[in-house]
């Protein structure tokens, strides 16, 4: 048993000391132009995305955009919303996205960094606000991006509220982003939050979830840490009002989680079949 | 990529060029409009800044323009500063008597080698309807105002 503790505390350590310092310098606008071809083939003809009222997020200065997360480990709203971003406001506005540990630590993604990736913790969204940059969070984080697929259409951040501090403490706007046809990349069947906590990843990892979901090329696929080939799925955005951050935590939440609930219901409403739209 | 839509309008070029030179009537006539905003103090002439999207495909594309040609009754002109290299022109010429001929062209290019290359030819459908489009409203416009 010792030897075990002593491995997990080994991963840990592992893990921990490949996550990047914060460092916006890493954001480089001329490798996004370059990117945006790419992105806008496949998120054009792949996943025949829509991105809608990008007027509404305010046309300078910071602005904390708050998003619905689908997708697993391979989130298509993510690089659609930064392929939206980018060309409309174009890539000389900076702009940071938070993202889990384990995905700015992985060398294979390091090309993250240069879209304005950083790891996800309060130092370094301050940081990106205070810098007077757009900073994209996704609260509900793995337990959002992983609930079933039959959940598709609910916005659940577990509770999560933190930004709502942030948006006040940098004095800066909330902008909801609400999107949908993530989850139909896979078929989530559940969070795993109980396999999780069985393998001590919650502790080791700040993996709350071990998710179990039917995905390509897999079949079934759990952890998704390999991530998998996302169905061509429609992709909907549509960006609402912003909000001020003028009343206490909770009521400012409830007026976000209302806000993206009734732009989550809006697009699925036009949505007449999984997958294609 | 440059594509390029020619139409004849039932006006003389004074009435098309009081449209057309007119920012504030582009969204009124020209498709797939996502955003049209001005960014200088400048008044409608060389200098002056418009911000300008279309949706193209999933998103907007476009940046901010310049206007680099504005020669009274015959062109104007305008280059991309920002976002896809651009170019774009309207070109007007008699074409009879009370008749306009119009040119639209956009001329474009995305970075990125070969995928802006491929990215160029799968949009050049699409920006080929908008000229289109946008010369159609255009005739229209000015028809139904002479």
């Amino acid at each position: 048993m010792a030897g075990l503790a002593e491995a997990l505390e080994w991963a840990r350590e592992q893990i921990t000391s490949r996550v990047p310092k914060a460092d916006l310098d890493q954001r480089d606008p001329d490798y996004i132009r370059d990117q945006l071809p790419g992105t806008w083939l496949l998120a054009s003809l792949y996943f025949r995305a829509d991105v809608q009222h990008l007027d509404r997020i305010p046309a300078e200065g910071p602005v904390l955009l708050i998003g619905n997360h689908s997708g697993g480990n391979v989130p298509p709203d993510t690089f659609v919303f930064t392929l939206a971003f980018c060309s409309y406001f174009g890539v000389e506005r900076p702009f940071y996205q938070l993202a889990h540990n384990l995905v700015v630590s992985a060398p294979p993604l390091g090309w993250l960094r240069k879209f304005g990736t950083v790891a996800a913790n309060p130092e370094n969204a301050r940081l990106a606000l205070e810098s007077g940059a757009a900073l994209l969070i996704y609260p509900g984080g793995d337990y959002e991006v992983f609930r079933p697929s039959w959940e598709r259409h609910t916005v659940d951040f577990d509770g999560r509220m933190g930004y709502v501090k942030l948006a006040r403490e940098a004095g800066v706007p909330i902008v909801p982003v609400a999107s949908v046809g993530g989850q139909e990349s896979a078929l989530f069947l559940n969070r795993g939050q109980w396999l999780a906590k069985l393998l001590r990843a919650d502790k080791i990892l700040r993996l709350k979830s071990i998710p179990i979901s039917l995905a390509l090329p897999w079949g079934l696929n759990i952890s998704d840490l390999a991530g998998h080939i996302p169905l061509p799925t429609k992709i909907s955005i549509e960006v609402q009002h912003p909000i001020e951050v003028d009343g206490d935590d909770q009521a400012v939440h409830d007026k976000v989680m209302a806000s993206l609930q009734a732009g989550v219901d809006r697009l699925a409403a036009r949505r007449r079949f999984p997958v294609i739209g | 990529m440059r594509v390029e839509r020619r139409n004849v309008i039932e006006a003389d070029r004074d009435a098309v060029w009081k449209i057309v030179s007119d920012p504030d009537r582009y969204p009124s006539f020209m498709t797939r409009l996502e955003r049209w905003e001005t960014a200088n103090d400048q008044p409608p002439g060389v200098g002056a800044r418009y911000f300008v999207h279309w949706k193209i495909g999933s998103v907007p594309v476009g940046g901010l323009i310049e206007l680099v040609e504005f020669d009274d009754l015959r062109d104007l002109a305008w280059v991309g500063i920002t976002g896809v290299n651009l170019r774009g022109r309207i070109r007007l010429r008699d074409a009879g008597e009370s008749q306009t001929k119009v040119t639209f062209r956009l001329s474009y290019q995305a970075p990125g080698g070969i995928l802006g290359y491929i990215a160029d030819r799968v949009a050049v459908g699409q920006v080929g309807r908008i000229a289109a489009d946008t010369l159609k409203r255009l005739k229209e416009l000015v028809e139904s105002s002479g």
